[in-house]
């Protein structure tokens, strides 16, 4: 009779501890705002997890406490506690239930993921470039941005492609994340569903200045993300059209600022993951093999182009990522814009 | 020989000296390379690191003499000297830059090398080698050393597994101040949105070396307490292979000095993780943390092959596997994981020093490499060895709750078992590290299942132990206190594990403060708390003196809720979006004042560490001796008087019971 | 350990070169006509076998030791065996990871080698674990003499494997275009190799130390552990090229 009361005023408080646990926590609003299609599955899922959490929580921490309280020595009494060993059925009811509880859990996971792994044939491609450290997005329209626009409730399949190290695309509101790889396309599958603005954040440690690593993403209605492609494809193409005539060193600086340039090279003389670009045109520049080189036209679109090539004196080899998407025309813009750095 | 030649006075004054001389060699060695004299290398992180070195052979001098240690580290500083003087000349005979400072010495083939045989000539110079040196020469060498008498002997090789075992405690302690004192300095950059007092790189470095640094403190605090334990609850004389084990514990003190060498050489920014190809482009600091990682994992590998022997081959009479203590299964379940998985982290990191040292491009995806390769091999071995960390704990948990309940520990054999499932499943699960990482996909499900299987035998044991506090008669001195706080928090972190475990959610929590929220919880419950109960519980067998009760209260009761703050607020920040491993943070998250709290909380933890170390300090002064059955323990290293004799037990015990009958009356568990 | 059976055990130590010498030819025949890497494994795992069970004498762990005194030399004896055993346990998971790095990076391609070459480092190596064993048993019999010519005549083999991989081998794959730098296929293939030349190298050390401390007198029929250790250590190498061999010389496409 002892033993039935102690255990029905633990059963009662398990509930109590349990229920107050997870509306605590759920009143506290656990996750960002979920801004995907993607993003409502594995909310679900981890509600029924913060469910089981605080259930379990409760299991053990309830009779803990109650134990600490109840049976802890009084002053004076200097006998021991019960000689109880074990129980076999018991040790096997908690081994059981846990494991049953582990094979749901498994099985809902796997139909979980295969929920948002779901595809769709009608998606959106848009090619997605990490480097140290910085996005690009190429559109199947034939322009790249730096700001990732997307169609709202629309599938869009992200094909990703590191130029140097991991990465790692995570929009938080879009809950997935998916590392970037050197030498292999890995695919992010995303629906955005709620207009708005984010921005992808580098999840994988790239080096100095991944804190950094991060992009705009603008979640927009489809009219307005057509009138924005057709835009974007209406400047690319007189952007085409005019670096085909003369190098401009006005492109050139927005290259520099929106291809990732700017991550390692400073304007201003200063010493950054790469050489400054101050004064970098006819100077003689010092290679690590001992040799030196002028610093002419040719050289500066050999060290875009294949940046392996020759490398400057005091830097890691291999260090700058190899910018092979850079059309010619903006290769000539960017040399024609290292040259006014006098 | 044995005359104490210095004084602890004589070493604070020759640690000063060290370290301004070794600043002042830097700062000179600075300005003859670069030709000119610039102030801003006062804050020059390799002169600082030359002037730490220095000041700790300084202290270590005043205090000893040239004894043990301080020939260890003399050996080691000279060997890496010469090891890059050999590849260094060796370069020259085959090229031409002899007088060139830049390449003489200093490139990474010879730092590399020098960096290896430094630890060897550490391990010759302290004297760990020279009992093999006579076998393999055919001479014979005494089976028993007498040790000096006195703290000396704590500085040389010792055979005594209680000796290596208070060794190991000792440079665990050191090594979790070093990668805590890290951690206050990138939880003070971290404590506001903006990058205010550290560089980015300098900010990388200090967080990775926190992970291992915190890690290798890990590995050697349960050498620690396995290496002082584990002989007297089995009561045997001492552990199977004696120069083994001070073997192993030597090679973990080179291996320190490596690790924190990679701050002077650049420092690196790869996170504990070391993957390539980011470690392939880091500075040379990189190489020296593989090196040290590398080097310490001998000192796992040896201390775990030595451990399994010993319990399988030693036990006192009567010492059945299901009747020996708790503890001693969990060091077996532990060792069987360090023995054979530590191989491969040393096979990835070393695979991934050569990648840098000779070109092999292993995980270059240009050449056809893979650098996926690199993290399944890495998780072979760490993810394991999360197991490594919290089996002895839970063990030192389940050994002492019976005592402070005064009945037996609920479902022994379960208990006992589950530490093996754990183990064995473990080795199952390494790619739950992965799901993001781009390996075959329809491998994420199966690892997911056997992730959450580990819940199970988990499972067992806290039910286990709530049922033994039910119906005890419970007392709360403190190593009953930090047992409980550690079953609570390891309890948090346990449940927090399954929603990294199953992918979908996993895709968001992956690299987040979540997971960073996740581990403290468990290595800091698993881990640091029953580490403390331990010390506190054992101490007095050790010393002969108990720890006060009062500042161990204090200990417990500021990092209790200063560490659940810290880690709480982590997971809670993590889910709404913060990243893992990133020195500033958007402001526009508005995270500020989490931080701020965190960082806190941090210096609360901080604080009570400070508590515990003048508690150490306060209760060596004091004379009150506590040399019987404090805890009144049915176990048999508290039934010979404290601190434990040389030679252990007099006469071998036999065992003539069962380990944990608390409240049977007239059962005892060995005969003496 | 049995005195009375010593020339038997030699016999046996025939006996079983022989049949491995058969299965590598087999191997090599198997992988000529249709390298299925399942006969392959089957071959290697019978070769393993054979080596671990009557070379390595596995079963001495399983002999229980009634011997409680913990001074005692056969007490000490069975203890050093079971690290020696753990110890070589651990040394497995290197080889076990470079193996299946092997199949990762590589598939079921190889790299292009000297087959003739590949066979005659591995009968080299074969035939040194004869001698070795030839060699133990004769200290068991208290035969030094024996013990000496056996043992270095070992040392001499295992040195020819030694040369055989890295002064002809890997100049001679660098030649065909497989270099240390140049792909991930050179990268493992001097890899995998190197750490088994370092064992090996590490083994002729064991060796050349219990040679000269048996011409000090040092050994004796009764106690000879360094004697065990040196050889089982030398077999486990084996046991090691037993894997490699096939997975280097034999398996997959060539590239
Ligand atoms: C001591 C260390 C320790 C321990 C014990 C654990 C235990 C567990 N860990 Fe943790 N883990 C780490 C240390 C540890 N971990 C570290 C250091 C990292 C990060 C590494 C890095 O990237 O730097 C990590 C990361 C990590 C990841 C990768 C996350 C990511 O990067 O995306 C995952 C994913 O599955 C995971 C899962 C688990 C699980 C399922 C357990 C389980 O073993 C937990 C089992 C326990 C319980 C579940 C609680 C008790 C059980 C019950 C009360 C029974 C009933 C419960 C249920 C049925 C659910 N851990
Ligand atoms: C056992 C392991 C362990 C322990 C105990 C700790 C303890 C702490 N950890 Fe750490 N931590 C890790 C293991 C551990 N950590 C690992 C593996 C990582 C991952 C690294 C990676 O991503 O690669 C990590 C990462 C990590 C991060 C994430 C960094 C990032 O991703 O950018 C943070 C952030 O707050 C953090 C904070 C802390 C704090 C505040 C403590 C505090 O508890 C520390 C408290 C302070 C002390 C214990 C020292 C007290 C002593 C003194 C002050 C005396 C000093 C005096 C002398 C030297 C004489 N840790
Ligand atoms: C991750 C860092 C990084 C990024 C991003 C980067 N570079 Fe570099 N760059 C370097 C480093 C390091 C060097 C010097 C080593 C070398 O020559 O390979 C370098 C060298 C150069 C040089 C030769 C400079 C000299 O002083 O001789 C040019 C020109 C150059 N980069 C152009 C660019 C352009 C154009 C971009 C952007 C489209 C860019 N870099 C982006 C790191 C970077
Ligand atoms: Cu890119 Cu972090
Ligand atoms: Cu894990």
């Amino acid at each position: 009779m002892q033993n039935m009361r102690h255990y029905v005023i633990m059963a009662v408080l398990v509930v109590v501890v349990a229920v107050l646990t997870y509306s605590g926590l759920n009143s506290l609003g656990l996750m960002p705002v979920a801004a995907s299609a993607q993003a409502l599955p594995i909310d679900w899922l981890f509600d029924l997890q913060v469910k089981a959490m605080a259930f379990f929580f409760a299991v053990v921490i309830v009779p803990l406490a109650y134990s600490l309280i109840v049976f802890r020595r009084r002053d004076g009494d200097t006998s021991e506690g019960e000689h109880i060993e074990g129980n076999t059925p018991l040790e096997l009811t908690w081994t059981a239930i846990p494991l049953v509880i582990v094979i749901a859990m498994g099985y809902i996971g796997a139909s979980n993921l295969a929920q948002i792994r779901a595809v769709d044939p009608q998606a959106a491609q848009i090619k997605v470039t990490g480097f140290q450290w910085g996005w690009r997005f190429e559109y199947p329209q034939g322009f790249t941005s730096n700001t990732l626009y997307l169609p709202a409730d629309q599938q869009v399949v992200l094909q990703m492609e590191s130029l140097d190290v991991l990465h790692s695309f995570w929009v938080p509101e879009f809950r997935l994340k998916q590392d970037l790889v050197p030498g292999r396309i890995t695919e992010y599958r995303i629906t955005p569903t709620r207009v708005g603005d984010y921005k992808v954040r580098c999840a994988e440690i790239c080096g100095t200045s991944h804190a950094y690593m991060e992009a705009p993403v603008k979640v927009v209605s489809r009219a307005d993300y057509d009138i924005w492609v057709a835009d974007q494809t209406a400047q690319a193409q007189a952007a085409a059209a005019a670096s085909a005539g003369q190098p401009d060193a006005g492109r050139g600086r927005t290259l520099y600022e929106e291809s990732g340039c700017k991550a390692c090279h400073s304007l201003d003389g200063s010493k950054g993951v790469g050489p400054t670009w101050k004064g970098l045109f006819e100077e003689s520049v010092a290679l690590a093999d001992g040799t030196s080189v002028t610093a002419d036209e040719a050289y500066l679109i050999e060290s875009i182009k294949m940046p392996g090539a020759k490398t400057v004196e005091g830097y890691p080899p291999n260090a700058m990522p190899s910018f092979t998407y850079l059309k010619d025309g903006q290769v000539a813009d960017l040399v024609a814009f290292i040259k006014t750095l006098k | 020989m044995n005359r104490s030649p210095g004084s602890f006075s004589r070493a604070v004054l020759f640690l000063f000296v060290g370290l301004l001389a070794g600043l002042g060699l830097g700062i000179l060695l600075h300005t003859l390379t670069s030709g000119v004299f610039n102030a801003t290398y006062f804050a020059d992180i390799p002169s600082w690191m030359l002037g730490f070195l220095l000041g700790t052979l300084g202290f270590f001098y005043g205090l000893l003499g040239y004894f043990g240690v301080v020939r260890g580290l003399i050996f080691q500083v000279l060997g890496t000297l010469l090891g890059a003087g050999l590849v260094s000349a060796v370069r020259a005979l085959l090229k031409t830059s002899f007088f060139d400072l830049a390449t003489f010495g200093l490139t990474e083939p010879a730092w590399v090398f020098g960096g290896l045989v430094g630890a060897v000539a550490f391990l010759a110079g302290v004297g760990a080698l020279s009992d093999w040196w006579k076998w393999a020469r055919g001479e014979e060498t005494h089976d028993h050393h007498e040790d000096i008498p006195g703290w000396r002997k704590y500085f040389g090789v010792s055979l005594d597994h209680k000796v290596i075992g208070i060794q190991y405690t000792f440079t665990s302690l050191l090594l979790l101040s070093v990668g805590g004192l890290f951690a206050l300095i990138f939880r003070t950059e971290l404590a506001k949105s903006g990058l205010d007092i550290i560089s980015l790189n300098f900010y990388n470095t200090l967080m990775s070396l926190h992970g291992m640094v915190m890690i290798v403190s890990i590995l050697v605090g349960i050498a620690g307490v396995i290496n002082y334990l584990v002989p007297l609850l089995i009561g045997a004389q001492d552990m199977a292979f004696p120069r083994l084990n001070a073997f192993s514990y030597w090679v973990a003190v080179p291996a320190a000095v490596l690790l924190l060498a990679s701050l002077g050489l650049g420092g690196f920014d790869t996170g504990w993780t070391g993957y390539p190809p980011l470690a392939s482009r880091a500075p040379v600091g990189i190489q020296m943390f593989y090196l040290g990682v590398w080097v310490a994992g001998w000192s796992s590998i040896l201390g775990a092959l030595n451990l399994i022997v010993t319990v399988l081959r030693m036990r006192a009479k009567g010492m059945t596997a299901f009747r020996m203590p708790i503890f001693v299964w969990a060091s077996l379940a532990t060792s069987i994981i360090s023995l054979t998985a530590t191989q491969l982290i040393g096979l990835s990191f070393q695979m991934s020093m050569f990648q840098r040292l000779f070109g092999m491009p292993f995980f270059d995806a240009a050449k056809g490499g893979n650098p996926v390769l690199f993290q399944h091999l890495f998780w072979f071995y760490s993810h394991p060895a999360v197991y490594v960390f919290v089996l002895p704990g839970l063990g030192i948990i389940s050994e002492l709750l019976p005592v402070f309940v005064r009945k037996p520990l609920f479902g022994y054999r379960w208990v006992a078992l589950s530490s093996i499932g754990i183990a064995l499943v473990g080795f199952l699960v390494w790619a739950h590290h992965m799901f993001t990482s781009g390996m075959n996909e329809y491998l994420r499900v199966p690892f997911m299942y056997s992730t959450l299987l580990v819940a199970v035998p988990t499972g067992v044991k806290f039910f286990s132990w709530v049922a033994t506090l039910y119906k005890g008669k419970i007392t709360t001195p403190v190593p009953m206190l930090f047992v409980l706080g550690g079953i609570v928090v390891f309890l948090m972190g346990g449940l927090s594990g399954p929603p990294n475990a199953t992918v979908s959610t996993d895709l968001h929590l992956h690299d987040t403060y979540f997971i960073v929220g996740h581990f403290h919880d468990t290595m800091f419950g698993g881990y640091i708390f029953p580490f403390f109960a331990a010390l506190y519980y054992w101490f007095p067998k050790a010393t002969g003196k108990r720890l006060n009760e009062t500042l161990g209260k204090w200990h417990f009761w500021l990092m209790t809720p200063s560490f659940l703050i810290l880690t709480l607020f982590m997971m809670r920040v993590g889910l709404l979006g913060m990243r893992r491993r990133i020195a500033d943070y958007d402001p526009a998250l508005g995270f500020d004042p989490w931080h701020l709290a965190m960082t806190i909380a941090a210096f609360g933890i901080a604080l009570a560490v400070l508590i515990f170390f003048y508690n150490i300090y306060k209760t060596l002064k004091s004379d009150q001796m506590a040399t019987g059955n404090i805890w009144n323990s049915r176990s048999p290293e508290w039934q010979v008087p404290s601190p434990m004799p040389a030679h252990n037990y007099d006469h071998e015990f036999e065992v003539v019971g069962e380990p944990y009958d608390y409240g049977l009356p007239g059962s005892t568990y060995v005969k003496m | 350990m049995n005195h009375e059976n010593h020339s038997g055990s030699l016999y046996q130590g025939l006996v079983i070169f022989v049949i491995l010498a058969f299965l590598t030819a087999v191997e090599y025949f198997i992988a000529i006509t249709n390298a299925s890497v399942l006969l392959l494994s089957i071959v290697a795992f019978i070769k393993v076998g054979l080596v671990m069970y009557y070379y390595m004498h596995v079963y001495k762990l399983a002999q229980e030791d009634d011997e409680h005194d913990h001074h005692s030399y056969a007490w000490k004896l069975a203890t050093n065996r079971l690290g020696l055993w753990l110890f070589l346990l651990s040394d497995s998971f290197v080889f076990g990871g470079l193996f299946i790095s092997r199949f990762n990076l590589l598939g079921f391609t190889r790299p292009p080698l000297n087959q003739f070459l590949g066979l005659i480092v591995t009968t080299v190596l074969l035939i040194s674990s004869f001698f070795m064993n030839r060699g133990e048993t004769q200290m068991a019999r208290g035969d030094r003499k024996g013990f000496m010519l056996s043992t270095a005549i070992t040392f001499l083999l295992g040195l020819g494997f030694l040369v055989g991989v890295v002064f002809i081998e890997w100049p001679n794959a660098a030649a065909e275009g497989l270099t240390v730098s140049g792909s991930a296929a050179g990268g493992i293939f001097y890899m995998m190799t190197g750490m088994h030349a370092f064992h090996v190298l590490t083994g002729l050390i064991f060796l050349v130390i219990i040679l000269r401390n048996t011409a000090r007198g040092h050994y004796s029929a009764e106690k000879h552990w360094a004697v065990e250790a040196a050889a089982v250590y030398w077999h486990f190498i084996d046991v090691v090229w037993i894997f490699f061999y096939p997975a280097l010389y034999l398996i997959g496409k060539l590239m």
